[in-house]
Order: structure tokens, then sequence, then C-alpha cells
């Protein structure tokens, strides 16, 4: 599906964020990828769908080299991939489905997009997308109404409107509540099973990763030092991931 | 790195130690000395006393600095620690410069309690207020009229103002224009051109312009125009610079094109503080069209300054009133309209 092969980032401010990382992710799977805050995770999402431009290496997605990429074409290929994020990302001031709807832009024309004109088809998709995280009652509030799990569903919904073949979660569930975390991974993997959606996944917490994902790598300093089943992570494989002073938080 | 920021530090307080010894130099000669205590008029300044002023700021600033006493050493926070001698000599230096500076104004605005509080003063500033309170009613209609012209040029000046400060605001907001030297460049040549135009004062932009178009109301508007487009635009810039980034992430992401990400991620965020600084915009131009009608703008301040050449204070009166109700239900209305749009 998507395929990493040997990428360096480095900052201008000379972070050498990744360190050649290489990797597969196969159509279908849960991927997680662990490790310290700024061990590279956020930045090796990021490359994948060139909200980073990687310094070196090859970004290929479905065979086809996707790492230079311009303009159209980017664009074209940032449609196939959805995105959520640690802080939701949502337009605060306005509504639900507008924040919802504006997951369909890349698939408009400009001026249409502007003067407000979506299709029915596209709002009544937009209703279904937050039927399915179970918010279609709250459509018409404005997004910063919600609580934070609220707006999670609401940017996985955004999301849904680009039909992704590929989900990117960036530490979805890392300003929520134990509570809310799993209500949200849920969705997460409802997603992955009922649409095949490839989801690959930022996490902090390993009972989370355990519980969810089918695959797991691990980074360390912009370096892959782990790849393998959840359930094969011990206590000795957590230390090398973590650092020896680490001890493991379960989220229940 | 560290040490380089110390020495340029250290360049740039004695640079000011400079300035405040030339400061106290001049001052202390034209003022302290001739005309408070010789009290004469000194003889012109010449470039050689210029030069010895200059002199005695280096001397001074070495001086400070060797010692340890400098004032600027302690603004910079690299002082003599607290509670010692030193820091109680520059402490003093700076009370020197206060001193000095309120003296010399003093002098120069040539402050006259005599003259203020003397008998013939009084009674023609007495009878100046005593029109003013006895306002002549018959010019009423025509002062409403030159108040409604005035506020009228205020609405447009700002109604003309508004897409220029729209599209410039976008362009000089480093947010957006940070991503590519083209951008940057676009960016510093509008931020350097609006600082121009916002420091030259909407009064002399009125000189300007009714020699360029003739006195009147478009004279006055253009002025204003033009001094709201300078400050608009750096109101509305630091708006965009502070909106929150990752909605427009998040629809970079989806494939959105850079105009649909301003569309639907950045101008959701100004929207309302932007009707904000315009309808304040609009308050305080209000104002200025006053002022400006005084130097040929039209409006309400031409009449002014035509009843006040021919010392109809009774005329002036009733114009000052209107004024004063204008400003105050603008000042009200605004304030209120942008309470309820936070």
């Amino acid at each position: 599906m998507l395929e990493l092969k040997n990428i360096q980032k480095i900052y201008p401010n000379g972070t050498h964020a990744l360190k050649g990382v290489s990797l597969k992710v196969e159509p279908g799977e849960f991927l997680s990828i662990i490790g310290l805050s700024g061990s590279g995770k956020s930045t090796l999402l990021r490359c994948m769908n060139r909200l980073h431009e990687p310094t070196s290496g090859q970004i290929l997605f479905k065979g086809t080299d996707v790492t230079h990429i311009k303009s159209e074409e980017l664009r074209a290929y940032r449609k196939k991939i959805g995105m959520i994020f640690q802080h939701f990302n949502l337009v605060k001031r306005r509504s639900v489905v507008d924040n919802v709807l504006s997951g369909y832009l890349g698939s408009m024309p400009v001026w249409k997009s502007i003067m407000g004109q979506f299709p029915a088809d596209i709002r009544a998709e937009a209703l279904k997308n937050l039927d399915i995280v179970g918010i279609s009652e709250k459509a018409d509030l404005r997004a910063d109404s919600l609580s934070g799990g609220q707006q999670q569903r609401v940017a996985i919904a955004r999301s849904l409107m680009q039909r992704p073949e590929v989900l990117l979660a960036d530490e979805p569930v890392a300003s929520l509540d134990p509570a809310t975390s799993h209500s949200v991974m849920k969705y997460l993997e409802m997603i992955n099973k009922q649409f095949g959606t490839t989801i690959i996944c930022n996490l902090h917490f390993l009972s989370l990763v355990r519980q969810y994902s089918t695959r797991v790598i691990a980074l360390k300093a912009g370096e892959i030092v782990f790849e393998g089943s959840p359930t094969v992570i011990d206590d000795d494989w957590f230390k090398r991931i973590y650092g020896d002073d680490a001890a493991e938080v379960e989220i229940k | 790195m560290q040490s380089n920021k110390r020495v340029l530090k250290d360049i740039q307080a004695f640079l000011l130690d400079v300035f405040f010894g030339f400061y106290i130099a001049i001052l202390g000669e034209r003022i302290l000395l001739h005309a408070v205590i010789l009290n004469d008029t000194p003889e012109p300044v010449t470039n050689a006393k210029m030069w010895s002023f200059l002199m005695f700021g280096f001397v001074f600033a070495g001086i400070t600095h060797f010692t340890k006493t400098s004032l600027s050493l302690k603004i910079f926070g690299l002082g003599a620690e607290k509670n010692s001698f030193k820091n109680a000599v520059a402490v003093n230096i700076g009370w020197i410069l206060v001193t000095l500076s309120v003296i010399a104004g003093w002098v120069i605005t040539k402050i006259s309690l005599i003259q203020f509080f003397s008998g013939e003063g009084l009674q023609s500033a007495g009878r100046i207020f005593s029109a003013l309170v006895h306002p002549e009613m018959s010019i009423f209609w025509e002062a409403l009229a030159a108040i409604i012209e005035t506020l009228y040029l205020a609405l447009m000046a700002t109604i003309i103002a508004l897409p220029f400060c729209f599209v410039l605001s976008f362009l000089s907001a480093r947010n957006l224009m940070k991503g590519s030297t083209i951008g940057l460049a676009i960016y510093t040549v509008i931020r350097v051109v609006n600082n121009f135009t916002r420091s030259i004062e909407p009064l002399i932009w009125a000189i300007i312009f009714s020699v360029w178009v003739g006195i009147g109301p478009f004279a006055g508007m253009l002025a204003l125009a033009i001094h709201t487009v300078a400050s608009l635009t750096k109101l509305y810039s630091e708006q965009i610079e502070s909106i929150d980034a990752g909605p427009m992430e998040a629809l970079e992401a989806t494939g959105a094109r850079p105009l649909q990400v301003i569309w639907f991620a950045v101008v959701p965020q100004i929207f309302l503080p932007f009707l904000s600084f315009t309808i304040y915009r609009w308050d305080i131009n209000v104002r200025m069209a006053t002022i400006i009608g005084m130097v040929g703008g039209g409006g309400i301040g031409t009449m002014l300054m035509q009843y006040q050449g021919l010392a109809q204070w009774n005329e002036v009166g009733l114009i000052v009133i209107m004024i004063a109700i204008v400003v105050w239900i603008m000042d009200e209305v605004s304030a209120r309209v942008r309470e309820a749009l936070q």
C-alpha cells in the first residue's frame, strides 16, 4: 500500500528527526507507531502525506513514486489519505456539518466551494458520516461547543468525506481522557474493519496499541528499533524503546 | 554565540550611554546654564559646540562603563549588583535625565503661570467660554448638513479602504507568506510601505491631497482612506498571524487548494475580529474627519475653522457641542457593537 524507503528528515534548524526509516504498510492493516515524544513519530506521519518534505528517501504509494509530485498530482494523492490530529484541528467557529463538508474540498472546483455549493448528495454523505461516528444530532452546533472526544469524531467524519484508502492518525487520543480514548479508538477500529481503510496511528499507550493494532513499529531518536506484533512487546522491549527509567502506564 | 551576544549588548549599551552623555551636556548647557541660571539667550549652536557635546558623551560613556556605574548597562541587565554603591550611581544618572527633561520641557513650552492666571487673559477666555455655552442656533441646519457630510466622508474612507486592507493583510501576514522567497519579499515590501504610510499623520495626507485634488471632502476622504489602509492592514494581518494553524494543516492534508484553505480555515477565524476592527476604525475616522476638515478636508471641521476665523464664538459653540454629541454616540455604538461581536 504505502512504502517508505530510507526516509531522512533534517529540519532547517538542524534537528535530525528521521534517520533512514524504511517500512512497508500492508493494505487493511492497523499499524501503530510508538515512541517517546520527539522520537519522530509525527514527522514520519507527515512525510507520508507530504505535509513535510523528506530530506531524502523515497515514498511509494501502490508502487507509484510520490516523493516529488507537485500541485495537482500532490493534491490528488492527498485526497486518498485522510488525517486526524491530536488537537482535532476543526474550525471552532463553524458548525459541525460545515467542518465535515470541508473534507470534500479537494474534489470540488474552487469557486463552487467558495460559494458554498456543495452537491446535495455530498451534504447527505456528510450527515451519514456524522451518523457513522454517532453524533449526527450535533450537526448544526458550533464545533467548539462539543467535548474533546466528540470533536475528534467530527474530525474522523471529515476525513471520511475523502473516502480515504489510508487514514493517518497523529496521537488521536493524546488530549482525551481514558474513557473517551477508547470510544475514539473503537471508531477507528470500526472504519478499519468495515471499510477496509488502512490505518496508521501514532500512540503513546501500549495498552491501546495491544488492544487495537495489528502491527506495531517503535521509533527511537528517528530510527526504527522494533517492528512486529503488539503482543510481543514485553518489559524488556518496553525499556529499550522508552528507556530504563520508564514504567508502563495502563489505560483501561 | 553567547559571548557574541554579550559583546553586541555591550556595544549597544555604550552607544546608548554616549547618547545619554550628549543629552545631559546639551540640556545642561542650553537650558540649565543659560535659561535657568544665567537667564540669558545663548548664542546659536555651532558645529564645534555640537562636537564638544558629543565628545562629552563619549567621555561620559567611557567613564561610566569603566567604573560599571553605567545606566545603560543596568538597563541591559549587565550592571552592578543591587544595593551596591555603583548601582545607586546608575539609578541617580537616570533621575538626572528625568529631572533635566522636565526642566527643559518647562522652559521650552514657556509654561507661565502668571500669564495663565492674568486678569486680562481670564477675561478673554471667559468671554469665549460664555459664548460656547450660549450656542447660536440659527446655523443648526447648516451645521447638521456639515456633520452628516463628515460622517459619510468617514464611512466612504473606511469602505473604500476595506478591499485593499483585506487583500494586503493576507499578503503581509507572516505565517502565510513565509513559505517562499517571493512571498517573504512581498511581505517585507508591504510592511515597509505600510509603516511609512502610517507614520504620516492623516492631517499631512489631507494637506497633500487638498493640493492634489483641491480643497474639499474628496481630499479629506482620500487622506483618511490611505491612513485607514495602512492601519487596518496592520491590525488585520496581526489577527491573521495569531490564528490557529491546525485547521489549515488539516485542510491541506485533505488535498484542498491554497485558496480553499484560506477561505475555509483562515477566513472563519478572522471574520468577526475583522468586522470589529472595521467598526472601530470608522469610529476613529469620524473623529479624524473633523480635524481633517480644519485643513480643508470639508465637513464640519471646515465650517468650524470658518467661524473660528471670524471669531464668532457662539456659532463655534454650537459646532463644538454637535461634534461632541456625534463623537459620543459613535463611541457608544461602536463599543456596543464590538462587545456583541466578541
